[in-house]
């Protein structure tokens, strides 16, 4: 039993009162809410969980390993499918990675760019989890599927802006190691501006339809409330860390990028429960409009690659050395720790390994779901916002 | 304080007192497997790093001398890296790594940091390196039934057709 929880991820089924009638059920592999393959095997005491184990690694597909026989520039392409609601995070982590330990300078205007597509990005994987979430709770939000319209209707115009950029929707390869590979027109600017004018609207009437809806709130308050002490013992960071009151953000805390320069305020709820996790990521995205406003106008003229553009795909090479570096994913800490010296003298990493937010956000289901409903359980797992092929890689 | 002054502080304790003579450039400092532990806990308790950000095992095989009659340069062993943080600003991380030869343990984590119980079960899954006491050591990602652990370097480089390229 861990000592900042009353619950044990371990508990001994066997030695749990002979006398009830418990039932085993398992949410998944193939369920809507689980947002992906994932299997929480529930120990059920009537309607009560008393015990979960989640089993990940369904959607794993050796990323880590393809990684070491592919080069750091083969690779970028590769990792924008770990967390596919938000690929732009996925290339900047490995692309900072790679400029830290190579000392590579990347330019003013190339950083610009990244802090505008990551944010747009916050924006678009927050919408994201809003509308399914939406559907996890059924009918509790106006028949379910309306909300995840609305959502996706607003995430497709912001899609779009990245389509404009890059010519993808999804899986960009538009960060390369030094700067990177698309520069922005003006038309990105204007159509950027008036995309943002429509979410912020959209979003008060989103907030809207929760704080007047009973039943949404008799289903968020109070359920899976996570303790601070315990999401940073897991090692959980980002909205789900602040919605249990740990004033961390590496954009304020470590700033990469332009966040150094920028004001970024960081919103902190003390619940822990699903609610506050609402509130959090609702906050979030009005800030991403906020500091996307702020820069958008500023962008320096300039390169947008801080280096001379390889022409083998093994121009990049880490010879040797360990490093560690992260950014702040809609998620939380997204990192790469990368081993030097692989293949072909350093062109391919020895050993790369993705520290993804996810992963830690699903290790606290075993602390979360005893002493709730299924029902509940449902609704917990929306608020935990894991992508599965970030959680299995 | 900023972060090369969290950074001074952490090498000054490794230096004096988990036994640490030099900090490598470019690298993370190598401190003893039988310090792993309560270097944790001095980061954790007197420190306050309080967030649990990474482990990283990797593997090692042995490196052997062609010339001089295949004499052993290195044995196979696997390292740990692992890494905490402090909340809010500087956000400093303490990174730090252990050496173990391949019929070692490393003690886990987990009393200190609950994350560690999913962790290092990713970390024995792929790459194969055991934690002493660690309450549930299963495979994580594949399958419970799997032979081998993928992340090895000697891992399926015999087969007649090797899973990449």
């Amino acid at each position: 039993m861990h000592s900042v929880t009353g619950v044990d991820p371990h508990l001994d089924i066997e030695s749990y009162d002979p006398s009830a009638d418990l039932m085993v059920l398992n949410l998944g592999p193939q369920h809507p809410s689980t947002h992906g393959v994932f299997r929480v095997k529930l120990y059920l005491d009537g309607e009560i969980i008393i015990k979960a184990v989640p089993y990940a690694g369904y959607l794993h597909r050796g990323v880590e390993k393809l990684c070491e026989e592919l080069t750091f520039v083969q690779v970028i392409p590769i990792v924008d499918k770990n967390d596919y609601v938000s690929p732009m995070m996925n290339e900047q982590a490995i692309a900072m990675a790679c400029e830290a330990m190579l000392g590579i300078e990347v330019p003013p205007r190339a950083l610009y760019l990244r802090t505008i597509f990551a944010e747009l990005q916050r924006l678009a994987s927050h919408l994201l989890w809003l509308g399914t979430f939406g559907m996890d709770l059924g009918g509790a939000l106006g028949g379910g599927a309306s909300l995840f319209m609305y959502c996706f209707r607003e995430r497709e115009t912001v899609l779009g802006l990245f389509e404009e950029v890059t010519g993808c929707r999804f899986h960009y390869n538009t960060h390369a190691v030094g700067g990177n590979r698309h520069d922005i027109t003006p038309r990105f600017t204007q159509d950027t501006k008036a995309t943002l004018e429509v979410i912020e609207k959209r979003i008060d009437e989103y907030v809207e339809i929760f704080s007047s809806n009973g039943i949404y709130r008799d289903r968020t308050w109070g359920i899976g409330v996570l303790d601070g002490e315990l999401a940073s013992s897991l090692g959980i960071t980002g909205p789900l860390a602040r919605a249990s009151g740990v004033d961390h953000d590496l954009r304020r805390d470590a700033p990469y990028h332009i966040y150094g320069e920028l004001e970024v305020n960081v919103f902190t709820e003390s619940a822990g429960d699903c609610f506050a996790r609402t509130l959090v990521r609702l906050n979030e995205m009005r800030e991403s409009i906020r500091i996307v406003r702020e820069i958008i106008d500023s962008v320096p003229e300039g390169p947008i690659l801080g280096m001379k553009p390889g022409k083998s795909p093994g121009h990049i090479k880490i010879d040797a050395g360990q490093g560690y570096s992260c950014l702040e994913s809609p998620r939380g800490e997204l990192g790469t720790y990368v081993i030097g010296g692989g293949n072909s003298r350093g062109a391919s990493a020895y050993r790369l390994k993705i520290r993804s937010p996810s992963l830690h956000a699903a290790s606290c289901i075993p602390y979360l779901f005893p002493g709730h409903t299924v029902s509940d359980a449902v609704a917990i797992l929306g608020t935990l916002d894991p992508i599965m092929g970030e959680v299995d890689r | 304080m900023t972060r090369d002054e969290a950074q001074e502080r952490f090498v000054a304790l490794l230096q004096e007192r988990f036994g640490v003579s030099e900090i490598p450039e470019g690298n993370y400092p190598l401190v003893d497997v039988a310090h792993h532990f309560e270097l944790a806990r001095a980061l954790r308790d007197e420190f306050g790093y309080r967030i649990y950000s990474f482990v990283v095992a990797s593997h090692y095989p042995a490196q052997l001398d062609a010339k001089n009659d295949n004499a052993v340069i290195d044995t196979e062993h696997y390292e740990v890296a692992t890494g905490l943080r402090c909340i809010g600003a500087p956000a400093h991380l303490a990174s730090w790594r252990v050496r173990v030869e391949l019929d070692q343990s490393v003690p886990t984590l987990f009393p200190l940091f609950a994350g560690a119980d999913w962790q290092e079960r990713e970390q024995y899954d792929l790459v194969g390196v055991r934690f002493a006491d660690h309450p549930d050591l299963r495979r994580l990602m594949m399958p419970e039934d799997w032979e081998g652990h993928p992340l090895r370097k000697d891992y399926a480089i015999e087969t007649a057709c090797p899973p990449w390229r």
